[in-house]
């Protein structure tokens, strides 16, 4: 019979595949937590006194996330904020808003939610129904960007947390790689700045624990989530890579963190090879730091005859 | 012999066969373990654990496409 490789405990949750160890829920949850910090250690993600704020949609990233961050909030290491974002999603959103309202209120934290509806006077929904639409991840990337930025500066948040997982780092690293999008690869890491001072640093503090140990984590540690898949996912080029990643892994377990290390080494490479010269003017609709006239997110709601609610 | 399985809210009696594992019930499913945690009689399993007469399992999916 198998047994936790650290305890002894018969009571077995995972067989990480990766590295052959067996761990029982209290070591597994032990270790994942020990790997975020660590992470963040490495990274140098946090600083003494930021105020952070998490993108928290409800789902079992953003919770992960805000349980491991309150950690350090416990010990007045940081303080934390959160903003979700509802896309305007019938049939989907409202539940897992529901689920971040519980967890914000449970920790007495900070926390705004702000509709697509409410900013931009248009609903993910409605978008969808327009015919000449680019895709739902498109639009909902841009806008939520600018919800988010904006959320930071009100509360005044140091640094922005996301909770992008393994699967999500290697899925944009292909991505990025087979559209030849090099622009975007560059901008990828633990940690990015901007150039604009008025974009906070963003922080991926889950970007080495794969999803499906995200998954375990909120499972053994009966935290309440959102376990609903996006009513629009199947149709984005994500989906498509994260299905070649997932069968590749089966037979090459380690392969989502080769691509992962083996892209944080050319990391620095890449960014001093392609250094944009971009300078950060204001955007003439909406105001907010854009490196054309016109950002994109006031370009996107121009071709659906929108603009910002201001 | 059977045992109750609960997936997407819905639950029905299997009949069970002997040795039989939760991959084995993935598999007729159809359904990834990469996708999937298992909980037996309530407490979180690994694909290999044994179903018994009587047990419930039930499949949590937790990754969706996108």
């Amino acid at each position: 019979m198998e047994t936790c490789t650290k305890c002894g405990n018969p009571k077995i949750i995972i067989k990480r595949k990766q590295s052959g160890q067996t761990l029982c829920k209290d070591c597994f949850v032990e270790s994942i937590q020990k790997k975020i910090i660590k992470t963040i250690k490495k990274e140098k993600l946090l600083e003494k006194g930021d105020n952070v704020l998490v993108a928290l949609s409800g789902g079992k990233d953003s919770v992960t996330l805000l349980d491991i961050l309150d950690t350090f909030r416990e010990r007045n290491i940081i303080d934390i904020c959160a903003v979700t974002v509802d896309e305007g999603i019938d049939g989907y959103r409202q539940d897992g808003v529901d689920i971040a309202i519980n967890h914000v209120k449970r920790l007495d934290i900070d926390h705004q939610v702000v509709s697509f509806k409410d900013s931009f006077d248009i609903t993910l929904d409605e978008i969808m129904d327009n015919p000449e639409h680019r895709g739902s991840c498109t639009y909902c990337g841009v806008f939520r960007r600018w919800i988010i930025n904006r959320a930071a500066r009100d509360f005044g948040a140091t640094k922005i947390a996301t909770g992008h997982n393994l699967d999500d780092e290697t899925q944009a690293i292909l991505m990025n790689y087979l559209e030849g999008n090099v622009d975007n690869l560059t901008k990828m890491g633990p940690k990015t700045e901007s150039k604009s001072l008025l974009f906070a640093p963003k922080i991926k503090p889950l970007r080495e624990i794969p999803e499906k140990e995200v998954g375990l984590y909120v499972l053994a540690k009966n935290l309440e989530v959102h376990l609903t898949g996006c009513l629009y996912s199947e149709e984005s080029f994500r989906g498509e890579i994260g299905e070649i990643i997932k069968n590749l892994s089966k037979n090459h377990p380690t392969i989502m963190y080769s691509t992962l290390s083996g892209f944080d080494k050319i990391k620095t490479a890449l960014k001093n090879e392609h250094k944009n010269n971009f300078q950060f003017e204001k955007c003439s609709i909406c105001g907010e730091p854009s490196s054309n006239e016109i950002c994109r997110t006031c370009t996107f709601l121009n071709e659906l005859d929108k603009k910002v609610v201001l | 012999m059977n045992f109750t399985l609960i997936f997407n809210d819905k639950k029905e009696i299997k009949s069970l066969n002997k040795d039989t594992s939760i991959k084995n019930v993935l598999d007729e499913m159809e359904l990834s373990s990469e996708i999937i945690i298992a909980k037996k009689n309530g407490d979180i399993v690994i694909e290999d654990e044994k179903i018994e007469n009587g047990d419930e399992i039930h499949l949590i999916q937790i990754i969706y496409g996108g």
